[in-house]
């Protein structure tokens, strides 16, 4: 009979741990593959394009004098307040710019592992299904905080770096956790969405077309629902004008919708809902074909 | 007794999975036979912790099966049925993230996946992403995956499923390694006779759910019924009966060869005279050889 084996097999001295959070790995290895992935290192970085921009805007605002002929008298647009911060943070272009970083690093968090039916291999191991999502989810979160919550804080140390006092600071001080509140916010709730959508289908390209799908689709909709019945509360089916509804309540800014932001977070809790009662179902050791 | 399980019973829907199996392993390697849909991955999958049963009790290595998943997750190495596998990961990076879960440190597991990757024969490969692997190197791979954190029993599920003749010498060269060698309990599930036969000293037939046949191959195999392979001329259904009311149990091969099990004592001769009163004529007769195929065939009652 055929012996392949190189090496004998020798036993492992060691002591197995019970780990105090044992998603961990599941995280850490997700994080390293998606930068494993072709084109995402570039995308990473793009992502972080909005945040540069910032700088550069705090910096001119704070230097108006040397930036005279740039300006050229529009000194408005350079008024940096929180509602500033708002503007940026729920602007279009940053929200495209998660997803497509979320694209990229987790919309095959688990549609891979369907795929592959690598999920017994997972639960043959001493963990749940709570440490599998927990650990994905994390993958989720470590590139939203990296992205929202680490630079944009980072931004107000700058300005206060470059203001040379601590006036903006007092005059805002609640804003750092308006920062923290809002990435919180977009971590759960991007991490529901993409997870969700993960779960639901074995094919990763099919999970891209409709994180942006369905993200696209619902301002389509709630745009259609708007205009067929005119009502302001039809504007909720939107996910981009739930989050910037829900990102003005943070900021403690005017409402872009005229309807109080509770609907706006309990639509997206409504998602989050949804999410994982999805993912419970589909999240299974052993797939029960009936 | 490193499994015992007592009135286990499952069922997926109406479909019955398992029917109060009662069993008690001990050391060494068992096979689990039976023919696809007898309920031997379920049952594997009941002793992880996969599936909750739903009626009866059990332990592996004196944990509960119930109460004590993680603690039989840390003692168990499982190599599924299916092909599974993490894409974009190379074999070192696949097999120590899965250590690392099994509750390794880190750079332990990474060593150690190192080791087993070697053994299992896919030391040159191990870099490799593991998209690009065989069928075979990704089957030598899940073998890896569960024997990384060094089990003290090893759940192999048609371990030589999908496999070509030379990688499937190869997977049971393997186990028949750990076994013998290692001081590694294997229980072995799976339908191709030849592999129980050549690597378990114990072997469990499940069908339909039940417990078919239990115990030592050697004490299986002195059968309690004597085979004769014969092929007839005549009415086949009337000679069946015949034996059948004798004690017979009688199978039609579709290549027209008729198998027949006669009970303990029975007198070939019953055959001949069974011939003579339906009226067919015997073309051909042999007593068979009683294999594990035989054994198999006999309680299960197939092919």
């Amino acid at each position: 009979m055929a012996i392949v084996r190189e090496k004998g097999y020798t036993h492992w001295n060691g002591q197995l741990v019970e780990r105090r959070f044992p998603w961990a790995p599941i995280a850490r290895t997700g994080v390293r593959l998606a930068f494993r992935k072709k084109g995402f290192k570039f995308v990473f970085a793009m992502a972080f394009m909005p945040s540069f921009v910032f700088l550069v805007t705090l910096y001119i605002s704070e230097r108006l004098e040397d930036f005279k002929g740039f300006v050229q008298g529009n000194t408005a647009l350079l008024n940096v307040d929180p509602n500033y911060f708002k503007l940026f943070l729920t602007s279009g272009f940053v929200l495209f710019s998660l997803l497509l970083v979320l694209v990229f690093a987790a919309a095959g968090l688990i549609a891979e592992d369907l795929k592959h039916n690598s999920l017994q291999l997972y639960f043959a191991r001493p963990i749940g299904k709570k440490d599998y999502i927990l650990g994905k989810m994390s993958v989720v979160a470590f590139f939203i905080l990296i992205l929202v919550a680490l630079p944009w804080l980072l931004l107000v140390v700058f300005k206060l770096i470059f203001a040379g006092n601590f006036k903006f600071f007092l005059q805002y001080p609640w804003l750092p956790l308006s920062i923290l509140g809002y990435s919180l916010l977009l971590t759960v709730f991007l991490g529901c969405y993409v997870l969700l959508l993960s779960a639901v289908s074995r094919n990763t390209r099919y999970v891209i077309v409709l994180i942006f799908g369905v993200y696209y689709f619902s301002s389509v909709l709630a745009e259609i629902l708007k205009k067929a019945f005119g009502s302001p509360y039809m504007a909720l089916f939107s996910i981009p004008a739930d989050l910037q509804q829900a990102g003005a309540a943070l900021f403690g800014q005017k409402l872009p919708l005229a309807i109080p932001a509770f609907w706006s977070f309990l639509i997206l809790a409504g998602i989050c809902v949804l999410a994982a009662a999805v993912l419970n179902r589909k999240i299974r050791s052993v797939e029960v074909i009936k | 007794m490193s499994i015992e399980v007592k009135d286990l019973s499952f069922r997926y829907g109406k479909i019955v999975a398992l029917d109060g199996v009662t069993m008690r392993l001990g050391e060494g390697a068992v096979g689990l036979l039976g023919p696809n849909g007898a309920g031997k991955s379920t049952l594997l999958r009941i002793l992880l912790g996969f599936l909750v049963p739903e009626r009866g009790e059990g332990t592996v290595l004196d944990y509960d099966i119930r109460r004590d998943q993680a603690m039989i997750r840390r003692s168990v190495g499982y190599m599924p049925e299916s092909d599974c596998f993490i894409a974009g990961m190379d074999a070192v990076t696949f097999t120590s993230y899965f250590g690392e879960l099994s509750g390794m440190p880190r750079q332990e597991a990474m060593k150690r996946a190192h080791e087993v990757l070697f053994y299992v024969g896919l030391g040159e490969a191990r870099y490799r992403l593991l998209d690009t692997y065989s069928a075979g190197m990704k089957q030598r791979l899940k073998l890896a995956q569960a024997l990384v954190h060094d089990p003290k029993i090893l759940f192999l599920d048609e371990p030589t499923s999908n496999l070509d003749p030379t990688g499937r010498a190869e997977i049971l060269e393997l186990i028949r390694d750990i076994s013998v060698h290692k001081s590694i309990q294997v229980l072995l599930s799976s339908h191709i006779l030849d592999d129980i036969e050549s690597l378990c000293e114990t072997v469990v037939i499940l069908n339909k759910g039940r417990l078919a046949a239990e115990g030592r191959m050697a004490d299986l195999r002195a059968i309690h019924y004597s085979l004769y392979e014969l092929r007839i001329k005549g009415d086949g259904s009337a000679f069946r009966k015949d034996l059948e009311s004798a004690g017979s149990r009688v199978e039609e091969m579709e290549d027209g060869l008729i198998k027949i099990y006669m009970p303990e004592g029975a007198d070939r001769m019953d055959l001949f005279r069974a011939a003579a009163r339906t009226g067919v004529q015997m073309r051909y007769f042999v007593k068979s050889r009683t294999s594990l195929e035989d054994l198999f065939a006999g309680v299960v009652g197939v092919d």
